[in-house]
């Protein structure tokens, strides 16, 4: 047993130097080699990026801009693809929605995350079962999300059936199935789905609060509300920003849960870019359309997110 | 021990060794569903009666088979056979140079003067027969309620005017007119119908196979999209977006009176556990008696440059293109056997039906979506249909000058 415990010293005492002498070494290695290192470590990742990635937006930039039908091919077309695409009145409705959409979930979703959130930070009880139950709808697909709301909106077995059920027949829900509301019910799910995540990563902002401006709130007797609105959430800034992009992120791909939800309809009412995208590839074999749309949507995503990132790394920097 | 492990490795040996030497035939589909695995069951034990092996490699939907069969191709590794709808997309692959010419056996087994002269033309490129058709589904069938209109004491309409008048009726006694799911696919089940039976088969013609932009944008055209319009009033709340069977069970459990529906409705009524006659009745859609708008099932044939695959190959398209084979596969599945002289007196009542309108001769036989354009075009069409569909205050003129321009403009 002593044997034992001696052998367990020594390597300890033998691991420790050994650390203290790679510690070493690697402090008196020249930086270069380091980087080097660092770079190799690096490299696939970063040629995984550059292939599939940028390699891939730039391929279908080019191909928008070929006469590419079923199959690829590198026959120079200028903008005819263009023309087309924005001669197409679906794509001028999908094109549209995207802002729409976008606006409105990106205002509601972080509205509402924002409201749960202030509202959880005042110390309710049972707050772990809210915020469990809140962060729910995140947990689900957004597939499953889409069916869900496409039944509980459906005139025929949903919300309105069941009001009906009660003895109000004149109750009138119909919106899904009105190619001029369709899209806001997508707005709903992509909300009710969104704002558990927003409520949970500003709730976290808001726990970071430090506590002596809270006491300074106190003393100055400013009314809760008011703190929030002027102060707190000011303060949150940066967290806001992620909110903002990790929302406009699902917002420009969103697919699947137009997929089960209204299928782009009625008509093509409710339809959006990524569909767009993805029924020309795939369902149509127009690959020149499909490149076109995908091309004007990265531009869009770009011209907006661009500025945006700029100004407000700008404000960070300064 | 070692000794074990050379038995044990012998017998891999022997077993991997086994089905290779009874050529194995790897086939692609997307028949996944009751009627349909059991339709195909017939073709996979007919296969392996004659002493090959049949590897089933079913998908979950046509695009996801397309995307698995073209990237085999392209990887090298094709399947024996594969699945498709015959039409634009298969003359695509053969142009290509991805698929297999069965001319030798064509002729060996005299398919052409059997097969439908649409069909034959829409298999054939170069010349040369390229694909296997097994089914000729009709997509303009209408099915119908039989308790709904023994209740009313009416006839299932015969003319599109006969719906119109009787609509009203219907709808008064409570029942949905017309069951009809507002999507894609069920839009151009109802358009065909009614561009065949009120727009007439000259019309029809014009425009699916001549691709006639003229006649595309005609007065004829607006009278269709017209009649189409006033179809709005007659479905119900509930029909945006709705998928086919479940429009379909509209009619299954009397909601509704009838809907229009292709011949695969019958695997469906039978999963329900409904009879043809006693529960649901079949004709064809009202003004349609002589016209049959044929949706077709194909197996095509990879080239593969193995010798057991290219013997499988042969085996396979062969007992396909078995008319009595041909008649157990379509007992499951609902359709007419492509091949004109299989003997149907043991399909239903439907069938036989079908069979004397296609039997009318090349009159009667219509191209549907798939035959008559090519995936981008079928789509733009199908924009314009959905959408006019959803706008109640869409002007059916505009509607037909617009279907005149995506003729007119097609890229093909």
């Amino acid at each position: 047993m002593p044997a034992d415990r001696s052998v367990a010293v020594r390597r300890i005492a033998s691991v420790r130097a050994a650390g203290s002498i790679t510690a070493q070494a690697r402090a008196g290695r020249p930086y270069r080699v380091r980087s080097l290192a660092a770079k190799l470590v690096l490299a696939p990742t970063v040629l995984v990026m550059l292939v599939c990635f940028y390699g891939s937006a730039l391929w279908t930039v080019y191909i928008s801009m070929t006469r590419s039908f079923l199959l690829p091919t590198y026959i120079f077309a200028g903008g005819a693809q263009y023309q087309r695409l924005f001669h197409t009145p679906r794509w001028q409705v999908a094109y549209g929605n995207m802002f729409l959409f976008g606006a409105l979930d990106i205002a509601g979703t972080l509205f509402l995350g924002a409201l749960l959130a202030v509202l959880l930070d005042r110390r309710v009880h049972f707050e772990g079962v809210f915020r469990t139950i809140m962060l729910y709808p995140l947990s689900i697909s957004f597939i499953v999300t889409g069916l869900t709301w496409q039944w509980v909106l459906s005139p025929t077995i949903g919300f309105q059936h069941f009001v009906h059920g009660l003895g109000w027949t004149d109750f009138v829900f119909d919106w899904i199935t009105r190619p001029d509301r369709a899209i806001y019910t997508l707005v709903f799910a992509g909300i009710w789905h969104q704002s558990g995540l927003i409520m949970a990563i500003m709730l976290a902002g808001l726990r970071g609060v430090d506590r002596e401006i809270w006491r300074a709130i106190r003393v100055e007797g400013i009314p809760a509300w008011r703190a929030y609105i002027s102060i707190i959430l000011p303060m949150l800034r940066p967290l806001m920003v992620t909110c903002i992009v990790l929302i406009a992120i699902a917002v420009v791909k969103s697919y699947d849960l137009v997929v089960a939800m209204t299928n782009g309809g009625p008509g093509f009412s409710s339809d959006l870019p990524g569909k767009f995208v993805v029924d020309f590839e795939f369902e149509r074999a127009n690959i020149g359309q499909a490149s076109a749309a995908a091309t004007v949507m990265l531009g869009s995503v770009l011209a907006i997110v661009a500025p945006y990132l700029y100004f407000e790394l700008a404000r960070k920097n300064r | 021990m070692q000794k074990r492990a050379v038995v044990v490795w012998g017998l891999v040996a022997a077993l991997a060794a086994g089905p290779a030497s009874a050529q194995k035939a790897d086939v692609m589909h997307w028949w996944t569903s009751g009627g349909e695995s059991r339709a195909v069951a017939v073709f996979a034990k007919e296969y392996d009666a004659r002493g090959g092996t049949w590897v089933d490699d079913a998908s979950v939907g046509p695009q996801a088979e397309h995307a698995a069969a073209l990237n085999r191709i392209a990887g090298g590794n094709p399947p024996t056979a594969m699945q498709w709808n015959i039409g634009v997309a298969v003359r695509q692959l053969a142009e290509q140079g991805a698929l297999a010419p069965l001319d030798d056996l064509a002729k060996k087994g005299n398919w052409l003067p059997n097969l439908p002269p649409l069909l034959v033309k829409n298999m054939s490129y170069n010349g040369q027969v390229i694909a296997v058709p097994v089914d000729l589904h009709g997509a303009n069938w209408m099915f119908y309620s039989t308790k709904v209109f023994d209740e009313l004491k009416m006839q299932p309409p015969k003319t599109w005017d006969e719906l119109f008048a009787m609509a009203p009726k219907i709808k008064a006694a409570g029942y949905i007119p017309l069951a009809y799911g507002a999507n894609a696919q069920q839009v151009d089940w109802l358009f065909e119908a009614l561009l065949a039976g009120a727009g007439g088969k000259d019309l029809y013609r014009k425009v699916w196979v001549d691709h006639d932009a003229k006649a595309a944008g005609s007065a004829d055209m607006v009278h269709v999209f017209d009649l189409m319009g006033k179809l709005r009033q007659y479905v119900d709340a509930g029909s945006p977006n709705r998928k086919w069977n479940d429009t379909l069970a509209l009619v299954e459990t009397n909601k509704a009176a009838l809907m229009i529906v292709g011949d695969w409705a019958k695997g469906d009524f039978a999963a329900a556990g409904k009879k043809l006659g006693t529960d649901y009745g079949c004709q064809m859609a009202p003004g349609n008696q002589d016209a049959y708008v044929m949706t077709v099932d194909v197996f095509v044939f990879p080239k593969n440059s193995k010798p057991d695959q290219q013997a499988a190959q042969d085996k396979l398209a062969q007992l396909m293109m078995d008319p009595a084979v041909q008649t157990r596969f379509n007992a499951f599945k609902g359709a007419l056997p492509a091949r004109l002289d299989a003997n149907i007196a043991d399909l239903d009542a439907c069938a036989q039906l079908g069979q004397k309108v296609i039997s009318g001769g090349a009159a009667n036989q219509l191209p549907n979506f798939a035959l008559a354009f090519s995936p981008d075009t079928q789509g733009q069409i199908e924009d314009l249909l959905v959408n006019y569909w959803a706008n109640a205050a869409a002007s059916p003129a505009v509607a037909a000058k617009q279907l005149g321009t995506i003729i007119a403009n097609e890229s093909q």
